[in-house]
């Protein structure tokens, strides 16, 4: 029951913060707030925690069923823990509709980690695309973000959909994920992980799936791009993990040459295309592909090494880059504007702000000792020990790349001289750093201790 | 042979059908007795109250097997749940009266629409060749005059457009009856289903022209190009009505049709045709919707796709199929019914809520009904958290589980392309108000209100509440 509260309690408490006044600002980020910090309880309370009941009978066997183990865990962990920095971080201007929308994302994702069963997991795959829609139509000058945004990753949960009814005819039962022995074998299976992998590749998202992905981190608002890169982002790659190669190990064996060049194919061109852009968000949403294309060759891999070291980068990624986003949305907030070539010479009067980001990109670039780094590292060493030595290499660029462009980023937001045409407001607030201070000791926990979350994170 | 009627009447069979019957007549009466301005409530209270009656009774006729009239109306769970659809659907149309419709006209449209209903369930349990003519034409006449109960000229049109083009499939489908008639020597739809029959031309030709008829009806493309122009100028609360009793009643002789009524050792090329026409109808519906500016003329498109994908579950014609064409179909009735009722909502008599340009900026004066509306355009997409979202996968997972693979792709296809269009309206009404002028919305009534609240509240619980009745196995003796 503890976990069918974890999902309710933020969709039920988003739904009850619209029966407040709209102008109710700041008791709906207080009770945002306590309703987020609720759930990072309840996951910690709940770790292990299974919970069934049934759904349907026939056509096939679908259930009700969640579940907080292994890579779950971690997956929700982090999205309670970003969700409740995201809400701390919305400022007195926050609307209720935004905090309400960050709520329902929460319940929705939480929804689809846990979910034992893949009509579930379909069901909450297309839910989680409204909360972000809805937000991104609110904000009038970028509907054709939220156009773009709904039909690629609702043009992937149709094609998920309709693997998940085959699926289930199939198999006769989609109450599957997190079991052993089912192995999807025959000659519609390889149709069947085509429409999943369609899904993920959208999602996660990956090199030519990708165009709507830079459009959307640049247009929403700072706390729920947070929320989509740290954590909506990984959605894809859990399901590879744990759908493609449980129920479909040999076909993701047999078709790993093309997702290998496609994870190739973004690293590079991520790093490329973060280089040359100008906006802040931007050069954070190129990296994300980048990074995430290395996640997608770690799996294809086949390594345990690599595996686990996805799994840990997997948890790594979500928390700089929502440390990234918010801490790129305090500037914006402060200055304005996201353009590097407006930016300029912040640090001097905002050292507090620039303490934030440097540490938030050392961890992107894979300083040692920061949480990027350890994932790295067995990445690599994974696939060079698959024998993928073209891959590992390849792998190597971007890492070089990385350090470029988030230099790149910090000295131009922060160093250099002051600029006068910009308007100077008022460090780094309690409030806005207490919204870091959980994702910054989370970067240091796992850069110098990693142990506790690769032990268990996959089996 | 028909057995003289007279000798095996069993009131009790078609107790629903009177009820509404003489709730038609008290109507008219009751109308012109009431106050100048009670016109419009006497006749919803009238009439809804005759509808709840009649839904009472016929949900005690749950378990009753066998057929009355001599083989004429079947009774069993398939007639009574295809009974309640109807009834639900004319229920939530009679409340469309509130707002829409001038009032000195409401008790004679009440009236009319309760004359059509007892044609749809007429249809609902039709057995014989005879009972399904005689529910098409009750069902249509007072349809005929229905739509052009409005003042406007595009509801004259509406109204002599469907009279000719309605009474031409009337025409078909009495040949193909002719033909089957030929074929069996009997109108009992019981004495089809003879193995012998199978390779009868008469057989072949008459359900084909029978079918060309139910099509037409159902709005299955190409028999569609009747439904938009017919939609957009009826009154709303008959639009409503039509687009869903409509449906409800020819699925459920198409179903019967279809499970009951063929001659064993039918091939299934025999049907490959309406599964054909199925495939065809999701992608016209769904293409043609994308350059609608009208509410009613979106929805009479988005109704041919539904046809469509109700047609789905059923290929392969298996006993699971139909019940989750019958999920689907209550689903959509009260999506539709929803859409309808935020529109009616929007309206007063001139019925401004059918424009979409109406619905521009509307969350930002109206948050309740723009929610809603999205919810129930969320359905029609097929979306979490609604029972559309398990209706497609129910559909889709039949097509295919029977092997109409091509079918279940069509259906996604379809889906794809309906999105731009339903999420077209939720775009405008999340758009930020453009400073222009906007009419000033009406307020309506609580009882709309709360049925939208109901109708929002059903779909999410059928979602996770799968209910599907079991006890529908349609039968024809």
């Amino acid at each position: 029951m503890m976990l069918l509260a974890l999902v309710l309690v933020p969709l039920i408490v988003g739904t009850l913060l619209f029966a407040l006044p709209a102008a109710a600002q700041t008791l709906s980020r207080v009770i945002g707030v306590v309703a987020s910090l609720a759930t990072v309880v309840l996951v910690l309370a709940a770790r292990g925690d299974d919970w069934s009941v049934r759904w349907l009978s026939r056509p096939f066997t679908a259930a009700f069923h969640l579940g907080l183990s292994g890579l779950s865990f971690w997956l929700a962990l982090l999205l309670t823990v970003v969700t409740l920095s995201a809400i701390v971080a919305c400022n007195a201007s926050a609307r209720r509709d935004l905090i309400a929308q960050l709520l329902f994302l929460e319940g929705t994702m939480l929804g689809l980690f846990l979910a034992r069963d893949l009509l579930l997991f379909a069901l909450f795959w297309d839910a989680m695309l409204l909360p972000v829609f809805f937000t991104l139509l609110a904000r009038a000058s970028h509907v054709t973000t939220a156009w773009r945004y709904f039909l690629y990753n609702f043009a992937g949960g149709l094609a998920l959909l309709l693997a998940t009814a085959a699926f289930g005819v199939l198999f006769g039962s989609t109450d599957v994920i997190g079991q052993a022995g089912v192995h999807v074998i025959g000659a519609w299976a390889p149709w069947i992980l085509g429409g999943f992998a369609l899904a993920f590749l959208v999602k996660t998202p990956v090199f030519p799936l990708h165009t709507w992905m830079p459009l959307t981190y640049a247009d929403t608002p700072p706390a729920m791009v947070a929320v989509v890169s740290a954590v909506q982002s990984k959605a894809g790659l859990y399901g590879f993990i744990v759908i493609g190669l449980a129920f479909f190990p040999d076909y993701m064996k047999a078709y790993a040459g093309i997702f290998l060049v496609l994870g190739a194919i973004s690293l590079i061109y991520g790093a490329l295309a973060a280089l040359a852009q100008s906006d802040t968000k931007r050069i954070v949403a190129y990296s994300s592909l980048s990074h995430l294309g290395l996640i997608l060759i770690a799996i294809f891999s086949f390594n345990t090494i690599a595996l686990q070291g996805a799994g840990l980068y997997l948890i790594a990624h979500g928390i700089f880059s929502a440390a990234l986003f918010l801490v790129l949305g305090f500037v914006e907030e402060r200055e304005e504007t996201r353009s590097l070539t407006h930016l300029g010479g912040l640090g001097a009067l905002n050292p507090r702000l620039a303490g934030a980001l440097c540490i938030a990109a050392l961890a992107a670039l894979g300083l040692p000792g920061l949480a990027g780094f350890a994932g790295e590292l067995l990445i690599i060493t994974g696939i060079f020990q698959s024998g993928l030595l073209w891959a590992a290499l390849l792998a190597l660029i971007p890492i070089v790349l990385a350090a470029a462009y988030m230099l790149r980023l910090f000295q131009g937001v922060m160093n250099g001289p002051q600029r006068s045409d910009l308007p100077i407001r008022a460090d780094l607030s309690w409030r806005e750093g207490i919204a870091l201070a959980p994702l910054v000791l989370a970067l240091l926990a796992l850069g110098t201790i990693p142990g506790a979350l690769l032990q268990t994170v996959i089996k | 042979m028909i057995a003289n009627p007279t000798t095996q009447v069993d009131w009790n069979g078609i107790a629903p059908i009177i009820t509404i019957a003489v709730t038609a007549l008290v109507v008219p009466f009751a109308d012109l007795f009431a106050r100048t301005h009670a016109k419009r409530w006497v006749a919803i209270l009238i009439g809804g109250l005759g509808t709840l009656l009649a839904a009472g009774l016929c949900a005690q006729q749950y378990g009753s097997t066998g057929t009355v009239f001599g083989g004429a109306f079947a009774l069993g769970g398939f007639t009574v749940v295809f009974e309640e659809i109807v009834l639900l659907a004319l229920f939530g149309s009679l409340l469309l009266f509130a707002t829409t419709m001038q009032e000195r006209r409401v008790g004679g449209s009440v009236a009319l629409m309760l004359w059509s209903a007892c044609g749809a369930l007429l249809m609902a349990g039709a057995s014989n060749l005879m009972t399904v003519f005689l529910g098409i034409e009750l069902l249509s006449l007072a349809l005929y005059c229905l739509c052009g109960m409005n003042d406007r000229p595009a509801s004259r049109e509406s109204a002599l457009k469907y009279l000719v083009l309605s009474s031409t499939a009337s025409g078909f489908m009495l040949l193909g009856m002719a033909l089957l008639f030929g074929a069996s020597g009997s109108v009992a739809l019981s004495s089809l289903t003879l193995g012998g029959l199978a390779t009868s031309s008469f057989l072949w030709s008459g359900s084909a022209l029978f079918f060309v008829g139910l099509a037409f009806k159902m709005s299955l493309a190409p028999f569609h190009a009747w439904s938009p122009d017919v939609y957009e100028g009826a009154p709303m609360p008959v639009t409503a009505f039509m687009s869903v009793a409509t449906k409800a009643a020819t699925l459920a002789v198409l179903a019967r049709f279809l499970y009951a009524a063929l001659p064993t050792g039918m091939s299934s090329a025999f049907l490959l045709p309406i599964w054909i026409l199925a495939g065809l109808s999701m992608l016209v519906g769904n293409l043609g919707m994308l350059a609608q500016t009208d509410l009613k003329r979106l929805l009479a498109y988005s109704g041919v796709a539904q046809a469509g994908y109700l047609l789905v579950a059923l290929a392969g014609t298996t006993a699971l199929g139909l019940r989750y064409a019958i999920y689907y179909l209550v689903a959509y009735a009260i999506m539709n019914l929803g859409a309808f009722s935020v529109a009616a909502a929007l309206s007063d008599e001139k019925e401004a809520g059918s424009a979409l340009s109406a619905y521009h900026a509307l969350a930002s004066r109206r948050p309740y009904l723009a929610a809603m509306m999205s919810l129930f355009l969320l359905a029609l997409a097929g979306l979490p958290p609604t029972a559309g979202f398990l209706g497609k996968i129910l559909l889709l997972s039949t097509g295919v589980a029977t092997g109409y693979w091509w079918l279940a792709v069509l259906l996604i296809l379809g889906t794809a392309i309906s999105l731009f269009a339903y999420a077209k309206i939720i775009r405008a009404m999340y758009a930020r108000p453009d400073g222009k002028a906007q009419p000033e919305l009406p307020v309506a009534p609580w009882p709309a209100m709360i049925s939208i609240a109901l109708y929002g509240i059903a779909l999410v619980v059928m979602t996770f509440y799968p209910l599907t009745p079991s006890n529908i196995v349609p039968f024809v003796r």
